[in-house]
């Protein structure tokens, strides 16, 4: 009998050791997209819980890979391109394997904000 | 004691399963993979809802494998922006061209297989079968592949005395998680046995090397 309890140890450690520590401050963002993906209307609850996530991760400098970058798509998708390019950079700066994404990324939101300031400069005159 | 007996003989068949074979890696070495991009999952299974929910499992356990994962929904927008919201098409897309779009090493494919609960008179079974397929942005090559299935029935651990109440409190769980069944837990435990165990899972990334642990409570090892 202790042979067997002494095998369900070994065996719970090692499945516990595999999941001690996590390599990023992941801070539920698999929870957080879940939520987002289940209930599309509330996406303010997303752009909070990811900016939670940066900044907690900004603390201990763990900010998990790819959360800037969606961080940034957020305000691209509001239409504030300026910000988004902020978030764009912040991945690009700390991950060289995004770089050439994000400068796409960067362009893009470049291109827009230019089609957007067109769009208000041409209806100014007319007000 | 018969459970425990069940329960050991599970995990040696779950175990030796999954250790019998050892995966060949040396492609896998040789393409110095650094970051993996994780496209819009196929869906083979009957719930419709189920590639975004796994969608939204998968990154932790790539990343904390130390590879460079792009942003999962960032990636199936910008995708879908390009006329590939299907998720079938960017599966049959050249895995080149993929890499070339987001400057990435390699793509990991996810087709979901299963994902469904089955009401068993006084028990609901929750089924997760998953096919994972990594390949090589420069060759094309499959680098790696692993299969989950992972199953869970509710077990009703009271045992009150009387059968009768015993199987009522069992069909009420079955009941409760048919309406609701979590899948989130299974896949989670499918990702991190497909990525994570030794001699079977993706070799460590770039990121592995150094554990970068700096946690927000004080270290408290001397670093001298």
């Amino acid at each position: 009998m202790n042979k067997v309890y002494i095998f369900l140890i070994v065996i719970i450690t090692i499945f516990l050791s595999g999941c001690v520590t996590k390599r990023y401050a992941w801070n539920n963002y698999d929870d957080t997209l879940y939520q987002y993906y289940k209930n599309p209307n509330e996406a303010e609850v997303f752009i909070e819980k990811l900016d939670a996530i940066i900044k907690n991760g900004e603390v201990s400098g763990t900010v998990p890979p790819g959360i800037y970058a969606e961080y940034g798509y957020t305000f691209y998708e509001r239409g504030q391109y300026s910000d988004a390019i902020i978030y764009f950079q912040k991945e690009y700066d700390k991950w060289p394997e995004s770089r050439s994404f994000m400068i796409k990324m960067i362009s893009n939101a470049k291109n827009q904000n230019k089609i957007k300031d067109q769009k208000t400069s041409d209806t100014i005159p007319t007000q | 004691m018969q459970v425990l007996k069940k329960f050991i003989i599970l995990l040696s068949i779950m175990m030796t399963a999954s250790c019998a074979v050892q995966k060949d890696y040396s492609k896998f070495r040789a393409a110095n993979l650094r970051s993996i991009l994780i496209v819009p999952v196929v869906n083979r299974s009957v719930d419709v809802t189920a590639p975004e929910y796994f969608l939204s499992t998968i990154s932790i356990p790539v990343a904390e494998q130390g590879y460079y994962v792009f942003p999962v929904n960032l990636v199936k927008r910008v995708l879908e922006d390009d006329g590939l919201s299907d998720a079938d098409l960017v599966h049959s897309a050249p895995t080149s061209k993929l890499c070339d779009l987001f400057g990435a090493d390699a793509v990991l494919y996810v087709s979901i297989e299963r994902w469904d609960a089955q009401y068993m008179i006084v028990t609901t079974q929750v089924t997760v079968d998953l096919i994972y397929t990594i390949k090589d942005g420069k060759t094309g090559d499959t680098l790696w592949e692993d299969h989950q299935t992972m199953v869970y029935s509710p077990q009703s651990n009271q045992n009150s005395g009387s059968p009768m109440a015993t199987l009522i409190v069992m069909a009420v769980q079955a009941a409760i998680t048919k309406a609701d069944p979590n899948y989130l837990p299974l896949a989670q435990q499918a990702n991190a046995k497909a990525f994570t165990y030794p001699g079977h899972g993706i070799p460590p990334g770039p990121y592995a090397t150094p554990i970068a642990t700096p946690n927000t409570t004080p270290n408290t090892t001397p670093t001298q």
